[in-house]
């Protein structure tokens, strides 16, 4: 073998080792893709966004819960890492909200996260050939249901400077919709998801935050709550009690009758972020020093803002409440409960004038918080005053107070606890959205 | 030549498999069958000596052409079998090489000293080299002596920083175990790989940094588990600087094409120490010595009146008062940043050595233990390593050398940075005044602390935050000649390598702690398993027609593996006393794995013409599994030309020598992330039902890896017989594609989005110079100066203006690309008129230059003092850790009143929140004596079994003059990726002091 012949051999074996070692694509190792749901998704796989779009609601809704709750003075939250809940959302000096703020952009994502998850799941379900029309119908109508009730949350952070409603092509997303605007798309989209509901049949699993309500009748229950409360904010008084009489409202019934978003500590589970224990220091949610200053002598809901062993204080703030709505680690936050129904119920008789059916619904609150009847005024105005005043004890750390002051122009009611502060009327659209 | 055959193949139909074994076969064949006869040996012997006849030590002798070669011994002499007619090549650091005839007697050989190093030899292909003085690129090499010879720094990168001319070398913070970031050049990428590539003895290393999932309790991230925020070190840090030879750096494209799509960032090559033929040297080194926080920043000293100031609330303020007054009685007024942070590490190191080898086999051993406490308590690092490298012919033609590594690593981080749940120790302190009283009473039960979330006295001793890493990296290296004739030899290089290692992270908060009260007790338990393989198969061929003309070529094939695994257990609600992720009452895990392979291809030529002008091309193709496209090859191809005008005779050398121009071209790339292509659905669970809930991070399918093209060209000389020596270089480095993770409108159910959305360059000037001042009969003094500089812009963007490495955006100070701007520049909220929106550009990262200084003064070579200077003018940070203790009203200038505006300044800053980020975005430049040792060697030692003893004693980062208000400029509170520069309340910076001990026997 002459020596160019070694040579020769070497570098064919050398060639023959690139050329036939094949290319390597691994694909994605860690988790599924978009695409793997758009083939032909099976049973297993809708469930599987089902629980998704359950479980994603929960994400950064303490934040939410913060986020509404300081701005409308229900609480404080004070944060040794974090100033902006202090500064930005009460507006120290010369802060202002700020488009690229976590307190905005993280559950503001979250809420669109659910979103992108629900048109996911109601194409996934309408390609399926594994589910019955019956089954897909009712895969959209939870779906669209969940979407509206989660772009209903967004818009109450952002209000007239509204939120997109169609999102469902990430290339292509649709304008920013005023506030009206909006909750007529979000009005619409429940009626559609109703439509869904009627005839539907449930095959997938909910978790007890849904028991009673698991399957299309119940879900339709539920769409038609969601659907009073936007409403009452669009003023359509009697669309409101229409909606309420489809739903599960019963002015006799357990106020906690409800759905509710529940946590637990298996694996990949979340634990409620809006609970902190009682008398920490640091980082804690302590209630507006009004909160019991308003509340009336032997009312109950005096238990929601617990007596601290001392008072914390943080940039000139300081309350020696803690807020104490949410007790356990794993305590349920409602989505829509049977008490703001009767609220809205109240709201909605007392806005088309009848107003004793008005202020009966609103001592079937009072009575059941240990109160004697409503003794004050029985003028329209009188009456709202005490409906809003009941809306805030009653739904207290579940996202309303703020979004209710806004709705009959009260803002500059709420109390400002530093000569400097600002009490915020919306939130800015976040900046990637501009 | 070779590598005609090998393309005119490349488009083979697939050869039957019976055809390939065989081809196999034969190859096996060739390459075990003694190719050439084997030539008489015979052994020659002489002494080495350098200026006033000092026996050079360690000095190299090598046959020519051929892997044969021996060390002289302590007192300069060698011996070494070689060939009839065979050549030496003898070459010392420092010293001009000379070429000479193995003569049969006694020779005696005196080097001339080389202030440039020209002769020494440079790695610039993937399979060869050429002398520095031949380079078309500017090549940096460190050695042993300046590597780690001065003083003991922290870690492995913290030990170049200040030693390479283009380079922005920054630690992420203090902590034991270290985490350093090194950006070559400027900006290589702002989402991709910013970190050069680091191969030790042919093996690719991995350098990751692996979260230990902290964030779960820490919330600096909230959302997600593990975050770039967890405060990693990268795995560069277990690797021992004593085993270090050398180190070249290739700093951009134009340098470093040949490793293709790995070498955007640069290449950084390590090669460790090697036997020779020669006496069996036995070495033993110990040093001793401490750790302390370079600086303390101070706390507030508090009165009754301020401490009563600090709750509105009037009954609270009272209580507040009265707490003070009953401390201050006590005397229990505590400066609990002095106590946390106040240690003094005790630390140790001890290395044993074995080199030597006869004409056949050679071995260089070593084995190192090291112990460190940190400036906290319960905070430390230990490593222990060993290492065996060698070498063995089996015959005149063929060399097998065989690298070895094993290292035990273990640092406890303890728990400090960003945070927000108020838990890590900084946070905590930094709200906490000194007359609260957190000490444990008799019982050892911790009090609460009621100005913060955590007792961080508690935390600090309780908690328990732990890397460990087992880690083996070994090489295999075949260096075959083919054939040989007068004018031309042929050599096939081989190179194999991996890079195995497990890492344990241990996180352990005990569910009695002050903010475990909703968990419980939590233990993160985090396993991970990382291989990494590559291999270069090549040919090189050499050709010397006349003696006027040679010409190398080289080509082959490489494949790089990577195989991560990461396996996070977070358990919730843990039993006392446990730390069984089993032993909870919930348990959550995640995995992530990834998985890559890249193949290549390359082919280089270099000429040299008259031994003046060298002349070099090449180009490599690569593939990857984690482009878009992974079957598609990218070209990376390079040129460059160097032409020595005094060589050549075109200059006369009376007043300059060795004058070179010089000018190369290259481009390199940098692979996208793995996954970057896909869009995830990620788990997300409730009550036991399995979610599915699409990723955040949209996927991109066709996504590209980022190209670098690099211009370099520069000019160096020689005056004075080569005792002063001056480098001048610029280069112009541009990014094409670079990946960003972009905002989508996050109403999309997108957070973000992988694109390739823009280009970018850097430019800048390296400027170098080596001189020997001083040569006189007793006394000498070595000193090299460097200059650098480099200005980064971005050249187009295809998307509005990104902020990133941001803690607090615009408030604090924010990265923002941005279009026709620098990359690095940081903005911020300001309330000076004409701004609208209110941000301006208050500073940008990059330093406007740095300068460092190396000095030896050596007297009689014996006493020997060594300095390194570092001098980074300007560069900004976004710093937090000020700011945070002002929130928390406990900062110690907090009280006083510089603008006598009758408003405390911590409120005045305060103030300034939400409307300028004035007091945040800070220069962060400084002047730092880095390094100082001096060091006495005795050679007639009495005792005749002791060949040697040197002892020392050093100093590192003890001198640093600075305006920066934090704890250390040098901070990275997310790693080392692109957003450096983040001050987050970090693990504090410490200075370092030893003596140090070296036994030869």
């Amino acid at each position: 073998m002459t020596t160019n012949h070694k040579i020769f051999f070497l570098v064919f074996m050398l060639v023959t080792a690139v050329v036939t070692g094949c290319k390597k694509d691994y694909g994605n190792l860690n988790s599924p893709t978009e695409e793997d749901f758009l083939k032909n998704p099976t049973k297993d796989q809708l469930n599987n966004l089902v629980t998704g779009v359950e479980s994603a609601m929960r994400n950064n809704i303490g934040l939410y819960l913060d986020d509404v709750g300081v701005i409308g003075r229900e609480m404080y939250r004070f944060s040794t890492g974090d100033p902006r809940y202090t500064t930005d959302l009460l507006g120290a000096s010369d802060a202002h909200l700020d488009p690229t703020g976590f307190y905005l952009t993280n559950t503001w994502a979250s809420r669109y996260r659910v979103v992108k998850n629900c048109n996911l799941l109601i194409n996934a379900s309408a390609i399926s050939t594994f589910v019955s029309d019956a089954e897909a119908k009712g895969y959209a109508g939870f779906a669209k249901t969940m979407m509206a009730y989660q772009l209903l949350l967004n818009l109450n952070l952002t209000y007239n400077n509204g939120i997109r409603t169609e999102v469902a092509n990430p290339d292509q997303p649709g304008p920013i919709e005023n506030y009206d605007e909006a909750l007529a798309s979000i009005a619409t989209l429940l009626d559609e998801a109703n439509g869904d509901l009627s005839g539907a049949q449930v095959a997938f699993p909910l978790t007890s935050g849904f028991a009673g309500f698991n399957d299309a009748g119940g879900l339709s229950k539920v769409n038609r709550g969601i659907a009073a409360r936007v409403a009452i904010y669009r003023e359509q008084w009697q669309q409101a009690l229409d909606a309420l009489q489809a739903s599960f409202f019963d002015l006799n019934g357990d106020f906690s009758t409800g759905v509710y978003h529940v946590f637990g500590t298996g694996s990949g589970d979340q634990l409620n972020p809006a609970f902190f224990p009682r008398n920490q220091a640091g980082d804690v949610r302590l209630a507006h020093p009004s909160y019991a200053d308003d509340i009336e002598n032997g009312d109950d809901r005096s238990s929601k803002a617990a007596l601290r062993s001392e008072p914390q204080s943080y940039q000139g703030l300081s309350s020696n409440h803690d807020v104490w709505v949410y007790t356990t680690s794993t305590a349920p936050v409602p989505l829509v409960r049977n008490e703001e129904l009767i609220l809205i119920y109240a709201e909605a008789n007392i806005q088309l004038e009848n107003l004793s059916e008005g202020e009966d619904a609103l001592n079937v609150i009072r009575n059941a918080h240990n109160l004697a009847d409503y003794s004050g005024a029985g003028t329209k105005p009188a009456l709202l005053t005490e409906m809003l005043n009941q809306r805030r004890f009653s739904l207290f750390d579940e996202g309303h107070r703020w979004v209710d002051v806004r709705r009959y122009g009260l803002l500059a009611d709420l109390p400002v606890d530093r000569p400097d502060d600002d009490v915020w009327e919306q939130f800015p659209v976040p900046a990637t959205e501009q | 030549m070779g590598m005609e055959i090998m393309f005119l193949n490349q488009n083979n139909p697939k050869t039957n498999k019976m055809r390939f074994l065989l081809t196999v076969f034969k190859g096996c064949i060739v390459l075990l069958l003694p190719v050439l006869s084997f030539a008489q040996n015979r052994t020659v012997t002489g002494v080495v000596s350098g200026s006033g006849n000092v026996p050079l030590s360690g000095a190299t002798i090598t046959v020519q052409n051929s892997p044969i070669a021996a060390i002289a011994d302590v007192n300069g002499r060698f011996s070494i079998s070689v060939p009839q007619d065979a050549t030496l090549v003898i070459s010392y650091l420092g010293y001009k090489t000379q070429t000479l005839q193995a003569n049969p007697g006694e020779m005696t050989i005196q080097l001339e000293e080389d202030a440039g190093r020209l002769d020494e030899v440079v790695v610039t292909g993937l399979a060869t080299s050429v002398k520095r003085r031949n380079l078309t690129n500017a090549v940096v090499t460190i050695n042993a002596q300046q590597f780690n010879g001065i003083s003991r720094a922290q870690t492995f990168d913290g030990a170049l920083n200040g030693k390479v001319p283009g380079a922005y070398i920054n630690s992420n913070n203090g902590a034991p175990g270290g985490g350093s970031s090194v950006k070559l050049r400027g900006v290589t990428s702002i989402y991709g790989n910013t970190q050069p590539l680091y191969v030790i003895d042919g093996v690719f290393l991995n350098n990751s940094a692996t979260s230990s999932g902290i964030n779960t309790v820490t919330l600096a991230q909230p959302g997600v588990r593990s975050s770039n925020q967890d405060n990693a070190s990268n795995r560069i840090a277990d690797l021992r600087p004593e085993d270090i030879e050398t180190i070249e750096i290739l700093k951009g494209a134009s340098a470093s094409a040949i490793y293709g799509s790995k070498a955007a960032a640069g290449v950084i090559l390590i090669t460790t120490k090697r036997g020779a033929q020669g006496k069996t040297v036995v070495s033993f080194s110990q040093d001793l010595g401490f750790v302390k926080a370079r600086k303390l920043l101070g706390v507030r000293k508090f009165t009754a009146e301020s401490a009563a100031s600090l709750s509105q609330d009037p009954m609270q303020s009272e209580r507040l008062r009265q707490q003070f007054l009953d401390a201050e009685a006590a005397g229990k007024i505590y400066d609990y940043e002095k106590e946390m942070y106040g240690n003094t590490g005790f630390t140790t190191n001890s290395v044993i050595s074995v080199s030597g080898g006869n004409d056949k086999t050679s071995l260089f051993f070593s084995a190192g233990n090291r112990e460190e406490e940190g400036i906290i308590k319960k905070t430390g690092y230990a490593n222990k390593s060993i290492r065996l490298n060698l070498d063995h012919r089996i015959n005149d033609n063929i060399k097998l050398s065989f690298s070895s590594n094993y290292i035990y690593s273990s640092a406890d981080r303890g728990l400090t940075g960003n945070d927000n749940a108020g838990v890590t120790y900084g946070i905590a302190m930094s709200s906490t005044p000194g007359f609260a009283e957190l000490h444990p009473d008799e019982n050892g039960v911790y009090p609460r602390n009621n100005f913060a979330n955590s007792n961080f006295l508690e935390t600090r001793d309780k908690v328990i935050n732990n890397e460990l890493v087992n880690r083996f990296i070994t090489g295999m290296n075949l260096d075959a000649y083919l054939l040989r004739s007068r004018r031309s030899y042929t050599k096939l290089v081989a190179r194999a390598g991996f890079d195995f290692y497990n890492l344990k992270t241990d996180a352990q908060f005990p569910s009695f702690l002050q903010f475990q009260a909703v968990n419980k007790g939590t233990s993160i338990q985090g396993f991970t398993k990382n291989l990494n393989t590559n291999y270069i198969l090549a040919l090189v061929n050499n050709f010397q027609p006349s003696d006027k003309l040679s010409l190398t070529t080289s080509g082959g094939i490489t494949q790089e593996t990577g195989n991560f695994d990461n396996l996070l257990n977070v358990a919730t609600q843990v039993i006392i006393g446990q730390s069984n992720v089993d032993q909870a009452g919930a348990l959550t895990a995640t995995q992530f794995r990834t998985k890559n392979q890249d193949n290549g291809i390359f082919i280089q030529e270099e000429a040299m013409l008259m031994d003046a002008i060298s002349i070099n091309a090449g180009i490599r193709f690569d593939r990857s599994s984690n482009n878009g496209d992974p079957s598609k090859f990218y070209a990376y191809p390079k040129a460059g030309v160097a032409w020595n005008l005094t060589r050549s005779g075109v200059l006369g050398d009376d007043i300059f020598q060795n004058l070179k121009l010089r000018l190369a071209y290259g481009q390199a790339g940098n692979f996208p992330a793995y996954g970057s292509k896909f869009t995830s659905l990620n788990v997300s669970n409730i009550e036991g039902l399995p979610g599915s809930v699409v990723s955040t991070q949209r996927g991109q399918a066709g996504i590209k890896p980022e190209k670098q093209t690099e211009i370099e060209g520069g000019f160096d000389f020689s005056i004075l017989d080569g005792k002063l020596n001056f480098d001048f270089t610029i280069y112009s480095k541009k990014v094409f594609d670079f990946l960003i993770l972009n905002s989508s409108p996050a109403s999309t159910g997108f957070a973000t989005q992988w694109l390739n959305a823009g280009d970018l360059r850097n430019r800048g000037i390296e400027i170098g110079l080596q001189a020997i001042p001083y040569s006189g009969k007793d006394i000498k003094w070595n000193t090299s100066v460097n200059f650098w500089m480099n200005r980064s812009k971005v050249t187009k963007l295809t998307v509005p203006p990104i902020q990133l490495g941001a803690l607090a955006g615009v408030l604090i100070g924010t990265f923002q690309i941005e279009e026709g701007k620098s990359a690095t520049q940081i903005i911020g909220l300001t309330d000076e008129p004409g701004f609208m929106p209110p941000i301006k550009v208050w500073g940008d990262q990059e330093p406007k230059f740095q300068m460092s200084s190396f000095n030896e003064v050596t007297y009689k070579n014996k006493l020997s003092l060594r300095l390194l200077l570092h001098w980074k003018k300007g560069g900004y940070n976004a710093n937090l850790t000020n700011l945070q203790s002002d929130f928390g009203m406990t900062s110690p200038d907090w009280d006083a009143d510089a603008n006598a505006n009758h408003i405390p300044d911590g409120l005045d800053r305060i103030m300034k929140i939400g409307s300028s980020a004035v007091t945040s975005i800070v220069n962060s430049g400084y002047f730092r004596v880095r390094e100082i040792g001096l060091y006495y060697t005795i050679d007639n030692v009495p005792v005749n079994f002791i060949k040697g003893i040197s002892i020392g004693a050093s100093l590192n980062n003890f001198i640093t003059i600075t305006d920066y208000p934090s704890y250390d400029p040098e901070v990275s509170n997310f790693g080392a990726g692109f957003s450096s520069g983040i001050d987050a309340i970090p693990y504090p910076a410490s200075k370092r002091a030893a003596v140090h001990l070296n036994v030869t026997f």
